[in-house]
Order: C-alpha cells, then sequence, then structure tokens
C-alpha cells in the first residue's frame, strides 16, 4: 500500500499545477452538492418547523359550501358543523379508527387587560385533547383540563409574549399563574402560559369549551371539529375513511353523499405523507444537480489522466518489460485517480459543511420579513453523517471511473515501447 | 539447451504484410555468450522481442528451459518476462523519477518482494557493479556508463535464466563501451550467465563468444568466436 503510494506522489508531484487545478473542478463539485443539500435541508426543515403544531395523526374538519344540488337545496350553500356531528364521529360509525373528538369554536376582537397592559386577542374554547392533538407546548401552569371543561370554569391560557408583556419583560412565567385577567368585562383566571406559534401573529387565548358556549350563548354550532385516528397507515385507507366521513356528514346536513366539498377535512397525516415526497423529489433533484455539478470534475480528472497515462507510456513500456502486469500498472492509475478525486473532493465537501455553517449564521437565523410576517427562510441548513458518507462513497467511485479509460489505455501500452527510443 | 528456436515465423501486418522472420531455428545453451548481429532491417529486433517475450510469433515454437512460450496471457508473459529474462536496452530505461537503487528494486517488487528485503538485495547488486554511493542519486545526475551499469543491475536482480541486451554499448563512448562489454563478459564467466547481445557492431559482437549472423529475416553463419578472433574489421560486417 505504501508503495502505491509513493508511485502517486511522485506522479502528482512532478505536475502540482495541473493536479490542483483538475482538483479544484472535482472540489467545486463535491462543495456544490454539500451546499445544495444543506440548503434543500434548511428549506424543508422551515416547512416541517412550520407544521410542526399538528400531531401527525388529527384530522380537523371544516364546514364548508357545497358544490351541487341535493335534496331541494341549491348548490353554495354552508354547512356548519354542529356537537351533533362531534357525536356522531365519536359513534359507533367510525369506532374502528376514531379516538378522541373534540371541538373548537372562536370567538374574536376582545381587549385583555392586566392592569395597565392590554391586548386585541381572540378566544379559543376548547377540549383538553386540544394541546396535545396540536402539540401545544405549555412554559408554566397547565392547559384547560377535564375539570374546567365540565365546570364551564373562566380560566385561560395566554402565550408567552403575551405573559413577557405582562411582566414587563421578563420570564418568571410561574408568577402569573392564579393572576386575574379581565376579557371583556369578564374576569379569568391565568392557568397556564404556552409557547406562541413561530411565524404567525398568534395571539388565541385558549379557555374550556363549555366556558365560551355558555358565556357566550351560542348555539350548538362549532368552528371545527377535531379528532384523533389510529389504523390509517396508507394514502388509500386514508382516502377512503375521508370519502366514508363525508358521505355520512354529507347525509345528516342534506347534501348530496358524494359531495367533496360540503365539509372540508385537513388530514395531517396525509400532509406528512405529502411532505415527506415532496422532500424526497427535492433532495433526488438536488443530488442530480450537484451530481452534474461534480460530472464536469470527474471528466477533468479522466482528461488528466489520459494526458498523464500519454506522457508515461515509455515508462509504463519499461515498467512492463521488467514484469508489471496489465493489472499493477491499472492500479497505479486508478488509485492516482482516486486519490485526487478523494482528496479534492474531501477539500470540497470539508468547505461545503463550512458554507452551510455560514448559511445557518445568516440566513439561517435571521427571519425575513415576508408579506408583513417574519419568516425565517431557513432552519438548520446543515447535512448529516449520512450524506457525508454518502459523499465519500460517491468521490471512490466517481474517481474509480474518472480512472478507469485511462487506466485500461496504461494497461494496453505494450512492453515494446520499452525498446523505442525517447 | 536453455534456448530452442524452431521454424519460428513473424509476418508484419501493416498495410502490405512484411514477413520478417523467415523461419528462425536456434539453439542457445546455458552459460553462452552470444551475439546477435545484423544490419538494421534484417529482423534481429523483431528476433530479440520475441526472445524476450516482448511480442508473439506467428508459427513455430519457442521454448524456454523446455517450456513453451506461445500464446501467454498478458499476465503470464509479464511473469515470464520478470522472472526468466533480464534486459538491457540502448537508452538505459531507467525511469527518470526513481533513484537508482528504486530502478533496482523495481523487477522485485513486481514480484512482490518486501520493501526491506528488495532494498537490501538492491544495494547488493549496486555495489557489486561499484555503484553503491550513487544509489540516492538520480538517472539524470549520473553518466552513461553509470546509468547503464544500473540498468545491468536491474537486469540481475531477478537472477533470470537470461540475460537480453539491445544494443547496450549503442550511446557509450567507445571508452565506456569496452567497459560495459568486459562487465558482461565477467558475468558470463562468473556466474555463468547466459547472455544474448543484440547488436550491429562487429566490435561489440566480437567481445560474445558466438556470433549468430541474421539477414533478411533468416540465419546465415553461426561463428564460433571463443579465441575473439572475429575482427574489428570483419569481412560479413557493416562497419560502425
Amino acid at each position: 500500500m505504501r508503495d502505491v503510494f509513493t508511485e502517486i506522489w511522485e506522479s502528482v508531484r512532478r505536475n502540482k499545477l495541473r493536479t490542483c487545478l483538475t482538483g479544484f473542478a472535482v472540489a467545486w463539485g463535491i462543495f456544490m452538492l454539500i451546499v445544495l443539500l444543506g440548503a434543500g435541508n434548511g428549506i424543508m426543515n422551515t416547512t416541517e418547523a412550520n407544521m410542526a403544531g399538528i400531531n401527525s395523526n388529527t384530522m380537523s374538519v371544516y364546514g364548508n359550501s357545497t358544490s351541487k344540488p341535493y335534496g331541494g337545496f341549491k348548490q353554495g350553500r354552508y354547512i356548519e358543523l354542529t356537537e351533533r356531528d362531534m357525536a356522531l364521529t365519536a359513534g359507533p360509525a367510525f369506532a374502528d379508527h376514531v379516538d378522541e373528538v373534540s371541538a373548537t369554536l372562536s370567538q374574536s376582537g376582545f381587549m385583555m387587560t392586566y392592569g395597565k397592559r392590554y391586548f386585541s386577542v381572540g378566544l379559543t374554547g376548547v377540549y383538553p385533547d386540544y394541546a396535545r392533538m396540536n402539540r401545544i407546548e405549555i412554559h408554566a401552569g397547565r392547559f384547560i383540563n377535564r375539570g374546567d371543561l365540565d365546570a364551564c370554569r373562566k380560566v385561560i391560557v395566554i402565550t408567552h409574549l403575551q405573559a413577557r408583556n405582562f411582566l414587563g419583560g421578563k420570564e418568571n412565567y410561574d408568577s402569573l399563574i392564579g393572576e386575574r385577567v379581565k376579557i371583556g368585562n369578564l374576569s379569568f383566571k391565568i392557568v397556564g402560559v404556552r409557547q406562541a406559534a413561530e411565524n404567525e401573529n398568534d395571539t388565541e387565548i385558549y379557555t374550556p369549551y363549555t366556558t365560551l358556549k355558555g358565556i357566550f350563548g351560542k348555539s350548538d354550532k362549532i368552528d371545527m371539529l377535531s379528532f384523533t385516528f389510529h389504523g390509517l397507515d396508507t394514502e388509500a385507507e386514508n382516502e377512503a375513511f375521508e370519502k366514508e366521513y363525508k358521505r355520512v356528514l354529507n347525509t345528516v346536513h342534506g347534501a348530496a353523499p358524494d359531495d367533496e366539498r360540503a365539509i372540508w377535512i385537513r388530514n395531517s397525516f396525509r400532509m406528512n405523507m405529502q411532505m415527506n415526497k415532496g422532500r424526497h423529489i427535492l433532495e433526488i433533484f438536488l443530488w442530480v444537480v450537484g451530481l452534474f455539478t461534480l460530472l464536469s470534475g470527474i471528466v477533468g480528472v479522466s482528461n488528466i489522466m489520459l494526458i498523464t497515462v500519454k506522457e508515461r507510456t515509455h515508462e509504463f513500456g519499461i515498467r512492463k518489460a521488467i514484469g508489471a502486469n496489465p493489472w499493477s500498472v491499472m492500479k497505479l492509475i486508478i488509485a492516482e485517480s482516486v486519490s485526487i478525486t478523494a482528496f479534492f473532493g474531501y477539500i470540497g465537501m470539508v468547505l461545503g459543511m463550512f458554507a452551510c455553517e455560514l448559511l445557518d449564521a445568516t440566513v439561517g437565523s435571521n427571519p425575513v420579513e415576508l408579506f408583513g410576517e417574519s419568516i425565517k427562510v431557513m432552519q438548520d441548513p446543515s447535512v448529516g453523517l449520512d450524506v457525508a458518507l454518502e459523499a465519500t462513497l460517491l468521490l471512490i467511485v466517481a474517481g474509480t471511473l474518472a480512472g478507469l479509460i485511462p487506466a485500461r489505455k496504461a494497461a494496453k501500452v505494450k512492453p515494446i515501447e520499452a525498446l523505442r527510443a525517447e | 539447451m536453455l534456448i530452442e528456436l524452431k521454424d519460428v515465423n513473424k509476418t508484419y501486418n501493416n498495410g502490405q504484410p512484411l514477413h520478417v522472420l523467415k523461419g528462425i531455428n536456434l539453439d542457445i545453451d546455458r552459460g553462452e555468450f552470444v551475439s546477435i548481429m545484423g544490419a538494421s532491417g534484417s529482423g534481429k529486433s523483431t528476433l530479440l522481442n520475441i526472445l524476450g517475450i516482448l511480442d508473439n510469433y506467428d508459427t513455430g515454437e519457442y521454448y524456454i528451459d523446455g517450456r513453451l512460450i506461445k500464446n501467454l496471457t498478458e499476465k503470464q508473459a509479464a511473469d515470464y518476462r520478470n522472472r526468466m529474462i533480464g534486459f538491457i536496452f540502448q537508452s538505459y530505461n531507467l525511469i527518470g523519477f526513481k533513484t537508482a537503487v528504486e530502478n533496482v528494486e523495481l523487477p522485485l517488487f513486481y514480484q512482490g518482494v518486501a520493501r526491506k528485503k528488495r532494498h537490501q538485495m538492491a544495494m547488493e547488486y549496486l555495489d557489486r557493479l561499484g555503484l553503491a554511493d550513487w544509489a540516492k542519486h538520480y538517472p539524470n545526475e549520473m553518466s552513461g556508463g553509470q546509468k547503464q551499469r544500473v540498468a545491468i543491475a536491474r537486469a540481475l536482480i531477478t537472477r533470470p535464466q537470461i540475460v537480453l541486451a539491445d544494443e547496450p554499448t549503442g550511446a557509450l563512448d567507445s571508452k565506456t563501451s569496452v567497459e560495459i562489454m568486459e562487465l558482461l563478459q565477467q558475468l558470463n564467466r562468473e556466474d555463468k550467465m547466459t547472455i544474448i547481445v543484440v547488436t550491429h557492431e562487429s566490435g561489440v559482437a566480437n567481445a560474445t563468444n558466438k556470433i549468430v549472423h541474421i539477414k533478411d529475416g533468416i540465419i546465415g553463419q553461426i561463428e564460433d568466436n571463443r579465441a575473439h578472433s572475429a575482427s574489428v574489421f570483419g569481412t560479413s560486417t557493416i562497419m560502425k
């Protein structure tokens, strides 16, 4: 092995500039590949972070308007979900898949006052499951519980941004638990402080569903019905379930059973699936772009190796005359090609990872103002160890391929070449 | 017999077929010191290529030490060249970016001999040829005679059955030429090395014990030259 490296070093040393220029193309190719994949990961991470507020097996159901006339009604009639739909969802018809059902009710346009500070807020009446379904993170206190719901307690969960404001910028959220605030004319007790959703103007105040309903004397209408489910593992199963679900609810509301738009379902499981698909496609696309960039580097290495072989024809003739077999000559060229590719490829890879860190420190940590909202364009743009390993393998394969044609050419040098005068 | 050639024919097919060797029959015994002489175009280079397993022949048989050298794979041919034949070339053919000792080691490298062992052996051979002090030098730092002696060390290091020398003095001045030929004579005499020299110089041929004349692809006269009496101004040769 050491002999092989000595030979490679001897060869490379004689052509430093040429080797470096070729190596630059390889380094550039791998650099681009790593940066592209890192940036792609960053963008996908951002999308995923925006989706993180939803449990992956939750369906949210909303009323919508009918898309076709049915049973004497014209199309375009608005369907409103009611508590009866909740009972139906939780009932025996869907017992195979549905776990827990909850509903929300929203009312906006309140003023929340604490001391001299006040906010314009919206109130959302929720079930205790809401926290789990929507992955709500509690900083202090607790979320709405079953007791609150049953007793119609006037309790609320506020966001950490509101809490921080109440505390004058401090973050000892615990001290706010048990404090009372005024919403409209009513006094509410703070039981919890939650993390406000990122990238959104999230000012929702959570209160028990029953409380909101009791106070504002709403009918049994609900804004949104959501439920967790199990046993729907494929796209097709989900689709079938959604179809059946719509059929049942449509029937109850007097809409055409096959009306796809009378009620609207947001299925987080399917969204996740589609996002994974999207991620996969993006990744393949970036790999292809990166590979083509790398290809020009590889062709460069192949080219330089061809020149090397041509220059060393006489030498290979001598080697063969004194007993080198074709394979040992091939080995020499392939090893040189792999070494050049791997060495410069690694430099490119390290620089690429460094660039990803740089991207993280600049674009990654500074949200950009876009459409009035602050959006993080990239979150944690980096590549994992798996990509580094794949890239290493890729470099070795690429180096071998680059060396293959020149090596075959070298192996075909006839030993008679040795007799030809230089 | 160490070398047996039986009716060896070779034709080059580059456009016009060229029948270069027209039935060569030649026996060379172990320990002989033979020169093959001929003018350019006589077929002596082709004969050398075949003897050195650098090229194939079309018909006939070629035996080294009873082993038929025919239809070898490249790998086999390389192995035979490595173990049975030592080459000395007109232009030395040392590898320029390797030192003298590395050049001498190279055939052993292809035999898979360990680094230390082959280095030690290479130093021994360089020492024998009086070049121990030049071991770390590169070929372009040496004189022609020194380079050719390095090449001879490289040819000898595998202890080959045959040493094939192609115009070994072609690039040397007359004084060094004499030294090199004396060195070859000494190797033949003291080590019983079988040496075949291909040349068109009568002076070189005269240093050998047997002169095989080749002309137009056939072997003509075979002279016994143990008395080294074939005059430098021999009758049937072309003068340098």
